[in-house]
């Protein structure tokens, strides 16, 4: 089953740029998504189409079927999104006051609130953590702090917008390990990122963003070996003609 | 790692921070004002009591000096403009001006006023998460069903939640124009300028992040709040608060 259907998406900015340029891309419910392109390619423009954070200008998305126009709310349930700025998805004042406030909005009562934070924040390790504030947090830590305020609205998408940046190793590997877990709970994961030697080797399908068009879609390791022509950096092991290994290994 | 401003929520498990939201908003309210009416005597008691629930709540003092040092050059305004407008006997007189005993006892008081509420508005800051602060807003407009509660509420906590965000902002680019020797230039006005301007371009890109964050996690006015329920303790605390202010008033 598609959980994701896009077709002939189209966004055209306020200053008159073209983002988006005629996409069509369905997504399988399960599946681990690596979108990489240079900057300004139309990646991120492209996931905040997922959950209706930027609307089409010509084109349809759809997200289990539904239209992600016609419930915005729904998609927003559905797609979970971390963005590249952890430190600007922190809303709450503490770590629990951060899980909680997805589920707050979902107008849930406050002990079905209590259950899904503890719960989310049992899965990402920071059950300790929870009366602390979350700007004392390290980098990853913050990271799967908003990787627990997603899971607490429980979708079944998670997109992550370059979960990387800026971490070190001991942290990417941290971000690295949540997402596999989260993949290996059934939840279809999306990452961007145009750093794919991070995370290619748990990749099972790879596409390649230029001027906001698709320029390339397949599985990594068929058409890992042209996409410097992109303006992406190809993993190391892929230009001495190795297998591309884990960061976990 | 980042540091803090402290004037943020904290947890913790002391008397403030364990006391209902509704009762923190009332004591706010009739210490403010019974400070504005305060003589030397009561301005003596409230500090006291100020200082003594800062001491009781954790509020790390230092830091909330440090903070207050932008609203201490406003207290220094303020006093010396009393000093110099308020008539009576002088005690320093420098050409046409006159510092009069009177205007430096007016001009204490009215600092030593603002301090207070000052100080009891950062205490009710440290102790109560914005999701509280908005859900007594809307507890108490709730009858008024003229008022927007749920947005004045709403707005309310997203003041309370961002005020530790804008303070951030100015302490980094502050210490990244000293990094570039900003210190050498000696006209104020140049400073404030220099800082002002990326301090807004960085605050209104930062409310600009947050919103879309909020947006992404299905924000709205109309959310489940926390739970507010009154015990006992609060209303002794209630009962006290009273009768302090009770006492300032009649002295």
């Amino acid at each position: 089953m598609d959980i994701i259907e896009i077709e002939n998406l189209k966004h055209r900015f306020a200053d008159g740029t073209l983002g988006l340029d005629g996409i069509n891309l369905k997504i399988r419910a399960g599946a681990f998504v690596v979108v990489a392109g240079p900057n300004g390619s139309g990646k991120t423009t492209l996931i905040r189409h997922l959950n209706g954070l930027m609307l089409p200008t010509d084109g349809c998305v759809k997200v289990a079927g539904i239209s992600v126009q016609k419930d915005l709310m729904r998609a927003r349930r559905l797609v979970g999104m971390m963005f590249q700025d952890a430190d600007s998805q922190i809303v709450g004042e503490t770590v629990y006051q951060d899980v909680a406030f997805g589920p707050e909005n979902l107008r849930l009562d406050n002990d079905q609130i209590r259950e899904r934070v503890s719960l989310a924040l049992d899965v990402v390790g920071l059950k300790d953590f929870a009366q602390q504030r979350p700007h004392l947090l390290s980098g990853g830590e913050k990271r799967r702090l908003a990787i627990a305020g997603i899971l607490a609205m429980e979708p079944k998408v998670i997109a992550f917008d370059e979960p990387f940046a800026s971490l070190d190793y001991p942290g990417v590997k941290q971000v690295l390990r949540q997402i596999l877990t989260l993949h290996q709970a059934g939840h279809t994961i999306l990452v961007i990122t145009h750093d794919l030697e991070k995370v290619l080797a748990h990749a099972d399908r790879l596409i390649i963003m230029q001027k906001g068009k698709i320029v390339r879609d397949g599985v990594p390791a068929e058409i890992v070996d042209d996409i410097e022509t992109f303006g992406v950096r190809a993993p190391c092991a892929s230009h001495l003609g190795m297998e591309v290994r884990s960061w976990l290994n | 790692m980042a540091e803090l401003t402290a004037f943020s929520f904290q947890s913790g498990t002391s008397l403030l921070h364990k006391l209902d939201v509704r009762f923190k908003l009332l004591f706010l309210i009739l210490i403010s004002l019974v400070s504005l009416g305060g003589g030397f005597t009561g301005l003596g008691a409230l500090t006291g009591l100020v200082t003594g629930l800062s001491i009781h709540s954790r509020l790390p003092l230092k830091s909330a000096f440090k903070e207050f040092r932008f609203f201490l050059i406003f207290l220094v305004l303020i006093l010396v403009a009393r000093m110099l407008a308020t008539p009576g006997t002088a005690i320093i007189e420098i050409k046409s001006f006159a510092i009069t005993r009177s205007g430096l006892m007016s001009g204490v008081l009215i600092c030593w006023r603002l301090v207070i509420i000052a100080f009891v508005g950062f205490l009710f800051i440290y102790t109560t998460p914005s999701s509280e602060i908005k859900a007594a807003v809307d507890w108490f407009l709730k009858p008024a069903a003229f008022i927007p509660g749920k947005r004045i509420a709403t707005m309310m906590g997203l003041i309370a939640r961002f005020i530790p965000v804008i303070l951030n902002q100015a302490r980094e680019t502050t210490e990244a124009q000293r990094a570039r020797c900003v210190e050498n230039r000696k006209n104020p006005l140049y400073r404030i300028v220099r800082l002002g301007v990326p301090l807004i371009r960085r605050t209104f890109e930062q409310a600009d992040r947050l919103i879309v964050a909020m947006e992404a996690r299905c924000y709205s006015e109309n959310r489940t709040d926390p739970d507010l329920s009154a015990t006992r303790t609060d209303w002794l605390a209630l009962l006290v608060i009273i009768i302090i202010c009770g006492w300032i008033v009649s002295i």
